[in-house]
């Protein structure tokens, strides 16, 4: 909002700030959309790659043994993500009802989840059963984990910037509910909030998917 | 935050107390810029392979193999990792992450801007100018190299290997640079003044997209220390899974300069849909604007697939997975899927933008309103849907089911409908036309002329019969050569020529913009169109020896080539010339434009336009009776309007 470059003697109209914020507003909104299609294209690629070794099953090793990924690591990891994902939707929905202390909590945990999920995550690729190269299966399984990786830092880094800028917010504004208020700043963080839930709907859905994929089919 | 009017060097924070500038933004040498970048990103590198032979060095694959992969690896990810905390790019993301608000990046005034991370999309846009430049100027040394082999069947210079891996490092640094020659450029530069915006939507990510396709620049010409890469720019396994370190260069430099695509898409697209002046709906968005657009949805959409792919090559290197081993379970079919779903996308996010600044050229220099505006518009958006349909032509004879053949066969001719609407707006534009034959508009008509032999030559190829007697040869060579360059790199030379008197308000000169335009389309037409008989007559590509009878063809196209060559030099000392040696002030509108962007102050302010504004109507109607008024731009009730007859000035 305020990171245009303008020049030192030059002003702008009240309607001219205003047509700048709707359009930073639908910015956020917009760009929110489009991230999450960029990041389905880039999931879809898993699930192609997944999807066409199987079916190529090349020298019968798709997955030989039938061998799978710890499943109790599957489970914590993916209920952690929909829990992050769940109370990321639910803070939401109580932040437009007036709620946000409710939804700083639920960020909080949120947060505490996802950032779980990613540790788990990532002890979970030193119990593998099975080589990284050892067949279709276990290569897509480690591309996967690195997406997810991936995946949840950017899904905490969000989380967290927007928890950590609610808190500016009372620094900045002041007030009781600084979030809530008319300033053009709490304008944008509830653009960005609702953004950012988005975004960890999808990741909680597409984590399902995953898993089913990964851990029971 | 806001700026202090008063002293540029402090900034006040929320509360109105003088704050200091930090240390990263002053100006002079401590602070962040370019010379930091390359420390940081040196030590970033040394760090990453240290880091990677500590953790990998003892492994089985590695010990004693005199090579980790994981270390080169690394190597350059962390490389690329100082570079960005070396250039300022991450002090955002690392303030947000702190729950401080950032900083602003300053400004500088002067030409060491240049060199640190500008938020100002005008900046943005001269930066990528020199970056695609420099991309183009060393990719076209390669091409000398490349033919230069190719003078003599029997006479070597180069050995076979080092000759495949000039050819694959020529293809694969050109194909980087093509993808954002104009999104680049003119699409950060111009956008915003063409829709009437004072911004992009996310200048920050603008600036990363340009300081990350700089790394990968540098990532992928590591590959030439590394040893090189023998696989031709598509990079195909197996033969990626069997090449050596410099395979780890192309597949990172990829991913990176795919992040570096994402992010300029994604800026461009959300600016176009949210940041359009008021009035400026979408049957009056500049046909360019539409291009742009057509190309930043294939850019964020297709280019994660090739960065998914980059990293699946990168992990069967690293981790060693068996993504593309078909040994193990894998697949190299897998990649060349993969690849080519990104791949073809990738070809009209290199045509598309060329036809958008075409279509701006043509009204301009006919006086005419453009021709079915709203037919090219949509032709543009047809082609960036269908082109996600037709991936699979490009393994018409690399073992895809046959029976799939026919499907993409007619999925690919299908895109030749959209491709000629678009073609035929500029066929009607130029009808009955009375042309103003100045250098942007000759480049814009050779641009028709060798799209025209490119486009043709590609409905045969997208005919499997064809397809099948003609693949992998210098047809093939040829026909890619007369699309891209003969069509974008032409564009681009159109739109340079057009654009560089507002950008840097000199005008260039026009007798050597003559010498260069006519060098470089006669001498582009030599080179490459022997290359249709050479390929019909059986010439294998990136094999540096050939029948003897096809010596003179060759030595032919070399010729022209090293000329065409030339033609650049010229290009590059009319540059000089014009801009530095005997400059010439440019007139603020010097083609009689009516697009947004010519009717703003020159040199353009920093914040676009004095007043955000008012569009009423789209910017073609040239010589048109009673033609409406295209902006109201609240300055003293100024209207932006056609002139009736193509003697009158134009926008007054």
């Amino acid at each position: 909002m305020s990171d245009v470059t303008k020049s030192a003697d030059f002003t702008s109209t009240p309607e001219e700030d205003e047509f700048e914020l709707r359009a930073h507003i639908g910015s956020v909104w917009s760009g929110g959309r489009l991230f999450i299609g960029m990041y389905t294209f880039l999931l879809a690629s898993l699930a192609f790659a997944y999807f066409y070794l199987r079916s190529s099953n090349n020298g019968l090793l798709w997955r030989p043994n039938h061998v799978t990924a710890p499943t109790a690591y599957g489970w914590t990891i993916i209920s952690l993500t929909v829990l992050a994902s769940v109370m990321a939707i639910y803070g939401k929905w109580r932040f437009r009802k007036g709620g946000v202390v409710d939804w700083q909590v639920a960020g909080w945990t949120a947060l505490f989840g996802a950032v779980l999920a990613l540790v788990m995550q990532i002890w979970e690729l030193t119990a593998l059963p099975f080589y990284p190269g050892s067949s279709g299966y276990a290569s897509t399984f480690i591309g996967f984990s690195v997406i997810n990786i991936a995946t949840l830092v950017v899904g905490a880094y969000w989380l967290e910037t927007t928890l950590a800028r609610s808190l500016r917010l009372h620094r900045e504004i002041g007030g009781v509910q600084p979030e809530l208020s008319a300033h053009a700043e709490a304008q944008s963080f509830r653009a960005n909030v609702a953004a950012m839930t988005y975004f960890w709907g999808f990741v909680g859905l597409s984590g399902f998917l995953f898993f089913a994929m990964f851990y029971l089919l | 935050m806001t700026m202090s009017a008063e002293r540029p060097d402090v900034v006040t924070g929320g509360a109105g107390s003088p704050a200091r500038v930090p240390w990263t933004q002053r100006r002079g040498w401590i602070s962040q810029h370019v010379g930091t970048a390359l420390v940081l990103g040196l030590v970033g590198y040394l760090f990453g392979h240290w880091l990677g032979n500590t953790i990998t060095g003892g492994y089985a694959n590695n010990l004693n193999s005199g090579q980790n992969s994981t270390a080169d690896f690394f190597a350059l990810l962390f490389m690329v990792v100082g570079w960005l905390l070396g250039i300022g790019a991450l002090n955002y993301p690392i303030a947000k992450l702190a729950g401080r608000r950032p900083a602003k990046e300053l400004d500088v005034e002067g030409w060491s801007k240049y060199f640190r991370y500008s938020t100002n999309h005008k900046t943005v846009g001269l930066q990528y100018i020199v970056g695609v430049l420099l991309f183009m100027f060393t990719g076209g040394l390669l091409a000398m190299a490349i033919r230069t082999e190719l003078l003599s069947p029997t006479t070597h210079f180069f050995s076979a290997s080092t000759y495949i891996k000039i050819v694959s490092e020529h293809g694969t640094v050109m194909m980087m640079m093509a993808t954002s020659i104009i999104i680049g450029p003119l699409g950060n530069y111009l956008v915003p003044l063409m829709i009437g915006s004072r911004r992009m939507a996310f200048p920050r990510i603008e600036a990363f997209s340009f300081w990350i396709f700089v790394a990968g620049y540098m990532v992928i010409f590591s590959a030439l220390p590394f040893g090189g890469f023998p696989t031709g720019w598509t990079g195909y396994a197996p033969l990626q899974t069997q090449a050596g370190p410099g395979m780890i260069s192309y597949l990172f430099g990829f991913a990176v300069i795919g992040l570096g695509m994402m992010a300029a898409g994604f800026n461009i697209a959300i600016t176009i849909i949210n940041y359009r002046a008021p009035g400026m709906t979408w049957s009056r968005v500049p046909i360019f604007v539409w291009s742009i657009l057509a190309t930043a949805a294939l850019l964020t959409l297709a280019t994660p697939t090739l960065f998914a792919a980059g990293l699946f090559g990168l992990l069967d290197k690293t981790a060693q997975t068996a993504f593309y081993v078909t040994e193990h379970g894998g697949s190299s079919y897998l990649w060349e899927n993969l690849f080519w779903f990104f791949g073809h996308p990738e070809v009209y996010i290199m045509a598309l933008p060329g036809f958008g600044i075409v279509g701006e050229i043509l009204p301009v220099f006919t006086r005419k309103p453009l021709f079915a505006y709203k037919v090219g518009a949509a032709g543009m958006i047809g082609v960036s849907l269908l082109s996600f349909f037709v991936w699979q032509h490009h393994l018409f004879q690399s073992g895809i089911n046959p029976d799939m053949r026919p499907l993409f066969m007619l999925t690919t001719e299908l895109i030749s409908i959209p491709t000629g609407f678009i073609y035929l707006v500029g066929m009607g534009t130029l009808y009955k036309a009375k042309i103003r034959f100045e250098i942007p508009m000759l480049f814009a008509m050779a641009l028709y002329f060798n799209f025209l032999i490119g486009g043709v030559t590609g409905v045969f190829l997208s005919d499997v019969p064809v397809n099948v007697t003609v693949h992998g040869g210098f047809f093939v060579l040829s026909h890619f050569h007369y699309t891209i360059m003969g069509g974008l790199l032409f564009a681009f030379m159109a739109g340079l020529y057009y654009w560089l008197p507002k950008m840097t308000g000199r005008m260039m000169n026009k007798k050597i913009g003559l010498w260069h335009f006519w060098t470089m389309f006669i001498f582009f037409n030599l080179t490459f169109f022997p290359m249709f008989i050479i390929g019909l007559l059986g010439q294998p590509r990136r094999v540096f020896t050939y029948a003897k009878n096809l010596q003179g063809l060759n030595d032919f196209s070399s010729v022209s080539a090293f000329l065409l060559g030339v033609s650049f030099l010229i290009f590059f000392f009319n540059l000089v010339w014009s801009l530095y040696i005997n400059p010439k002030k440019a007139p603020a509108n010097p083609w009689e434009s009516l697009g947004l962007e010519w009717q703003t102050a020159s040199p353009v302010p920093a914040h676009n336009f004095d007043r955000i504004p008012v569009i009423l109507s789209d910017p073609y109607h040239y010589s048109e009776e009673n033609a409406p008024a295209v902006a109201d731009l609240g300055e003293d009730d100024r209207l932006v309007r056609a002139a009736t007859t193509p003697d009158d000035t134009g926008a007054a």
